[in-house]
């Protein structure tokens, strides 16, 4: 089932159980942050939220945790909600191979429904804007859809960027962004900035749950967004032109904002509460202008608590994260099996690889990090035989603990690229990189005793089954 | 302690100069306000512990040197040549 907005998603997670409006007052603050917090710790089937009585409001309506589980991940979609996660991210696999999917371009978006334009702009009027965590220098907007295209190709379809980058509501009509250098949105502004020009972006706020998956997907820099969107949908992906910048935004938004990076412009902005569950410090970041915002009438403004992880952001790129990275490897080593990157957008990733011969695992656990992710990511890769489920945990730790001798099994790369936001990072943007080769050595590496692993017995596959049988026939 | 509403200084670097970005769309509920100088941004509803300069962590007090010393995100790259 594939959800043309925000809107049709909630009224599928409603149905299946899984939205909770909460109806009773609640303050801003604490209340919205501290509810969406404790929806993150209430398990892998935790509700999205619904909110339409905060105090000070007169018509306020906020959507949060809209993927913070595995079964809303799996409603998004369109899978039953007892999917399990390797099943989840195989399916994933499954539509990617489908890319491209060209989108559909629809007319008069809901969103045109409202514009506010010149002195009439003001971000507070639109959105009921609330803090996340203690530190946070101001309101965030952290699950928005931020459109921008190469300035050296602008009618480049493929490389306009559609990404998710914090934005921090510093004004009226003025927010602070965070382009991670990594990032597709870093090379459009370097390129806009090395020219002393702005760079006009458009911000949708709201979106279809495939949109901000694909929004935080790292894929290629010449690869669509909308027509991967349409890929993992199974239908092509309803998009409309944004009235002033002219960019290809989702047809489905609550909100879309548009306006200009200023050009070789920075201000303090920050600190935020992140993805790796520490706080970025201040920094002097990029200045957005906000020309124009285009609502829909009573417009749903979602947002995305984060902090100590596991919270909705860890489901929401969790899945897309393995995948590009497990398409990226099996391009140029089929042997790879399975690639589990969950754990902090990636900054530790395990992958399972059969072995052409010794020494081929860890050039694997090599590549990863040298995937266009890898380069900010994969501070530790762990592979495994082809035997273990990387998203087995219990099984990884085996592999661990009965796989690896530190003195031969450890990678340790020096001062390698890494996203400045990782703690451990010295000077921020640095960090050794290691891969720890937990697969069984393979000739010429004729390391260690191997030989006489002990195995399921062969009849052990019938009683699973038997034993199955006679548990439910006893209930 | 300071009373209830305004607050005249910020909580996190002390600035005096205050001013504010929003009204509660019900009248008199609360107002959102922003330091001139390190742009703080606070609702006056919010714990004090955020809204308090007394109450708030020393952890993430800034000061007129931390913004200036605080690192570019992204560089700014030089302008490219004419040629």
């Amino acid at each position: 089932m594939a959800y043309d907005d925000l809107r049709s998603y909630l009224e599928e997670l409603g149905e299946q159980q899984q939205l909770l409006h909460v109806d009773e007052q609640v303050d801003p603050e604490p209340d919205l942050a501290a509810a969406a917090n404790a929806a993150a710790r209430l398990g892998e089937n935790a509700p999205a939220l619904y909110f339409d009585n905060v105090t000070g409001f007169t018509n306020a309506r906020i959507a949060l945790n809209a993927h913070g589980s595995w079964a809303n991940h799996a409603v998004a979609m369109g899978l039953p909600t007892a999917t399990s996660t390797k099943e989840q991210v195989e399916e994933f696999i499954r539509r990617w191979e489908n890319f491209p999917v060209t989108p559909e371009r629809r007319q008069d978006p809901p969103w045109s429904e409202n514009v506010l334009e010149g002195e009439d702009v003001n971000l507070f009027d639109v959105l009921p804007l609330f803090r996340l965590n203690d530190g946070d220098g101001g309101f965030y907007l952290d699950k928005a859809a931020v459109v921008s295209r190469d300035p050296d190709e602008p009618d480049n379809f493929d490389k306009q960027n559609v990404g998710t980058y914090r934005l921090e509501v510093k004004g009226t009509d003025k927010l602070g962004m965070q382009p991670v250098p990594m990032h597709d949105i870093a090379l459009h502004l370097g390129k806009a900035e090395q020219s002393d020009e702005d760079l006009p972006v458009a911000i949708a706020l709201g979106n279809d749950p495939m949109i901000s998956i694909v929004a935080g997907t790292p894929l290629g820099y010449d690869q669509s967004e909308y027509e991967m969107a349409g890929a993992l949908r199974g239908t092509p992906a309803p998009i409309a032109t944004a009235p002033l910048t002219g960019f290809d935004v989702p047809w489905g938004s609550e909100v879309v904002l548009e306006g200009v990076i200023e050009g070789r412009k920075r201000e303090i902005e920050g600190p935020f509460g992140e993805f790796t569950g520490h706080y970025s410090g201040g920094r002097n970041m990029t200045v957005v202008r906000i020309d124009r915002i285009s609502h829909r009438t009573d417009p749903i403004f979602e947002s995305l608590y984060l902090g100590m992880p596991w919270t909705e952001i860890d489901y929401l790129i969790g899945p897309a994260t393995c995948v590009p990275l497990h398409q990226q490897l099996r391009a140029e080593f089929p042997e790879v099996q399975a690639v589990n990157a969950m754990y902090t957008h990636g900054l530790l990733a395990i992958v399972s690889t059969k072995k052409r011969y010794g020494g081929f695992a860890r050039a694997v656990g090599l590549r990863t990090m040298t995937t266009p992710h890898g380069l900010g990511y994969c501070k530790m890769v762990i592979v495994v035989d082809e035997d273990v489920d990387p998203f087995n945990l219990p099984q990884v730790m085996w592999a661990l603990s009965s796989k690896v001798n530190a003195a031969n099994d450890l990678v340790n790369l020096p001062n390698m690229s890494v996203l400045e936001l990782d703690p451990g990072s010295q000077p921020p943007g640095i960090s050794n990189k290691l891969v720890i080769d937990a697969t069984t050595p393979v000739s010429p590496d004729n390391r260690g005793h191997y030989s006489q692993p002990v195995t399921d017995l062969p009849e052990t596959g019938a009683w699973v089954e038997k034993l199955q049988n006679l548990m439910h026939g006893r209930s | 302690m300071g009373k209830e509403g305004f607050t005249p200084m910020c909580p996190r670097c002390a600035h005096e100069s205050i001013s504010k970005l929003a009204g509660s769309p019900v009248a008199g509920a609360w107002e959102v306000l922003q330091c001139q100088r390190c742009l703080y941004t606070w609702r006056t509803t919010e714990p004090d512990r955020r809204t308090k300069r007394d109450s708030y962590p020393e952890a993430f007090k800034m000061t007129q040197a931390d913004i200036d010393n605080a690192p570019e995100v992204p560089a700014i790259p030089a302008l490219r040549g004419r040629g």
